[in-house]
């Protein structure tokens, strides 16, 4: 699953542990995330998207498709 | 979140873990301790029973911490451990039953703790090798 969480983030000036601390998760977590190796479970992924005001399918979006 | 955190932990994850290895790390001593005591018989046979007993506990009360630090535990770090379970879990399968047909060719037999020395190994192992592929990358803004 491709995501948007590097770009959206950066956006926002956000560092990886200030994401990680509002979702509370670990910072590695945010940084597999971003960088692919990890999918998050359907609630982070939703909590993620509640985060930066969007649809969960704006932040997400499966291998192959590009996201908006 | 600390810099004191590893950053696989979040410092719920690192306080539930340290509770679990301050409980793991007294069962330990109490094991050591109950299998010279017992092993040389060098206190009377209910003094003995109640120092299992209480070996036994200490055990339950180990497991029953880190459920719960694996329960409340960030979603990474839950998989890395999850995966480190099964890793342990399966090696100490196949070390006992591949030793017992070692044994049947005449090799040594092989002691229970052994098996368990295996699985503890190859749980720590399991953590170390899930933390390096979720390894965090430096951070790019």
């Amino acid at each position: 699953m491709n995501n948007r969480l590097r770009v959206l983030r950066a956006e926002r000036r956000w560092s990886q542990a200030d994401l990680a601390e509002r979702l509370g998760v670990s910072r590695q977590t945010v940084n597999a995330i971003e960088t692919g190796k990890y999918d998050p479970s359907l609630p982070l992924a939703f909590s993620i998207a509640r985060m930066f005001e969007l649809k969960i399918e704006d932040v997400f979006h499966p291998n192959g498709v590009s996201g908006s | 979140m600390t810099a004191n955190c590893p950053p696989l932990f979040t410092e719920r994850d690192a306080r539930a873990y340290r509770n679990f290895a301050g409980w793991m790390t007294a069962a330990m001593v109490a094991f050591g301790a109950a299998t010279i005591l017992l092993d040389g018989r060098l206190i009377p046979d209910a003094a003995g029973w109640a120092l299992t007993a209480g070996t036994v506990i200490l055990m339950i009360v180990a497991m029953h911490s880190y459920m719960g630090f694996l329960r409340g535990a960030d979603e990474l770090l839950r998989k890395v451990h999850l995966e480190a379970l099964a890793f342990a879990f399966g090696a100490g399968i196949v070390a006992m039953m591949g030793y017992r047909l070692c044994e049947r060719l005449g090799a040594p037999k092989m002691d229970v703790n052994d098996a368990a020395l295996v699985m503890m190994i190859c749980w720590i192992g399991g953590q170390w090798i899930g933390s390096r592929r979720y390894a965090a990358e430096e951070e790019q803004q």
